[in-house]
């Protein structure tokens, strides 16, 4: 095989799955069910934590949470779910709510879509003393 | 000594993965079950697919150099028969299961391997989520005492794409239990979904590549249990689909690690080479922590597979 039909067909077939995969809607960002299924995935990155609260936002796609360790951030990961602890957090306010850069490369910026009341609130919070 | 020629079986095995995905995709449409696929976590993994390739294509003459002088040093010559192909494929997947061991049990190895455990989805593109660093770790050497006893290193890279394209379909929740005998000496979907799962139990098991007779041999099996049904992804997953991260963040944190002031230069090495979670304050778990820390809190799990000898 040719190194041009190699990267035509790696090419062609990467963007093909990919828009295919968007319009059979499987692009949306994961919606949590309740606080339970937030607690769950909290609990699995930092199991030897305890939540005190969680704190859902009113579209159910991210989650404030007081825990043992600190405050934290619970965000959907494409059709899943991820969390981190907001230990060196920044806060900028945003058009769509508010960005979380973080010290942590695996997890650099978070964007929080919150309406404006919502993301004034989650921004005092925040950055309330643990 | 012959000089035999085979051709790049993952190349032409791309065709073939990009069918097997939209069937596996079609299929999940159809039965509502059988797995999940998600537009960013698919479109990572064929990223780092594709860049796989390119990186074997750029850095390929590494490992092939280290391979050709060896050839040209060893006296043996086993030939081209088809028995030496078959031997030579059973050798090389013996060597990747002990390459695919030490990529789960040393950190420096992890790092590159840890990106195709990164998805927190467990489909056929999942499969495709491959390294970019591998030639950095040296686990080339592995494959040293294949060429030194004769298999010419042509041979070894054909028998080890054949074993890549065969790992390629059990990465998929549409295929339950294969028959029994399948199930008892090749690797399968089961075995290798445990090999995916984050859960403690299935932690560290199940390295096979084609015969899970190796993972039975040397003590790392575990059986898919009905009860537990595994959780895909990392025991701390990733906060972003970004393929340049997902392709470096475990080598970063080795160096960020090493660098930290104040340790001693034991400490610093164990950063690179002790199992992942290993750390100089026992602030993080590795997975045997993680199992004990689970048994404490679930005594009931005690000696149930994957949690034998703890």
């Amino acid at each position: 095989m040719t190194l041009t039909v190699l990267l035509l067909l790696v090419a062609g077939g990467i963007a093909g799955i990919a828009v295919l995969l968007h319009m059979l809607g499987m692009s949306k960002p994961h919606i949590f069910e309740d606080e339970a299924e937030v607690k769950s995935v909290w609990l699995a990155e930092y199991p030897d934590t305890l939540v005190r609260d969680v704190l859902l936002s009113e579209n159910r796609h991210f989650a404030l949470i007081s825990s043992s360790a600190g405050k934290g951030i619970v965000w959907p990961m494409g059709a899943d779910g991820a969390a981190r602890l907001l230990l060196g957090v920044e806060i900028t306010d945003m058009p769509y709510g508010l960005e979380l850069s973080l010290p942590d490369y695996t997890a650099p910026e978070i964007r929080l879509k919150l309406d404006p009341g919502e993301a004034k609130a989650w921004r005092r919070q925040i950055q309330e003393a643990p | 000594m012959s000089n035999p020629s085979y051709p790049d079986v993952v190349q032409w095995a791309v065709p073939f993965f990009i069918i097997a995905i939209l069937i596996e995709l079609v299929w999940i449409l159809i039965k509502g079950r059988g797995g999940r696929y998600e537009t960013r976590d698919a479109l990572t993994s064929l990223i780092m697919g594709a860049g796989n390739v390119a990186t074997g294509i750029a850095l390929g003459f590494v490992g092939l150099g280290f391979f050709m002088l060896l050839w040209a040093l060893t006296p043996l010559d086993l030939g081209t028969g088809w028995w030496v192909v078959l031997l030579c494929f059973v050798l090389d997947d013996l060597r990747y299961y002990w390459v695919h061991r030490f990529g789960h049990r040393i950190r420096w190895v992890w790092a590159s391997h840890v990106n195709h455990h990164s998805s927190q989805h467990y489909n056929l593109t999942t499969a495709l989520r491959q390294t970019w660093t591998g030639t950095f770790t040296m686990m080339m050497v592995l494959r040293a005492p294949l060429i030194l006893l004769g298999f010419h290193p042509a041979m070894v890279l054909f028998c080890g794409g054949l074993n890549l394209i065969y790992q390629f379909w059990i990465h998929t929740e549409a295929i339950g239990k294969m028959p029994r005998w399948f199930e008892s000496v090749m690797n399968t979907p089961s075995h290798h979904r445990v090999h995916h799962g984050r859960n403690p139990r299935y932690l560290d098991a199940n390295y096979a590549g084609v015969l899970i007779i190796w993972d039975k041999m040397f003590g790392t099996f575990v059986p898919e249990l009905d009860t537990e049904k595994p959780q895909y992804g990392l025991v701390k997953n990733l906060g972003t689909f970004n393929p340049i991260r997902v392709a470096f963040h475990e080598w970063v944190g080795i160096f960020r690690d090493i660098l930290r002031p104040g340790l001693s230069l034991r400490q610093r090495v164990l950063y690179a080479v002790a199992p992942p979670g290993w750390s100089h304050d026992q602030s993080r778990d590795t997975s045997e922590q993680i199992k004990r820390k689970h048994l404490a809190q679930n005594p009931q799990d005690r000696d149930t597979p994957g949690f034998e000898g703890l």
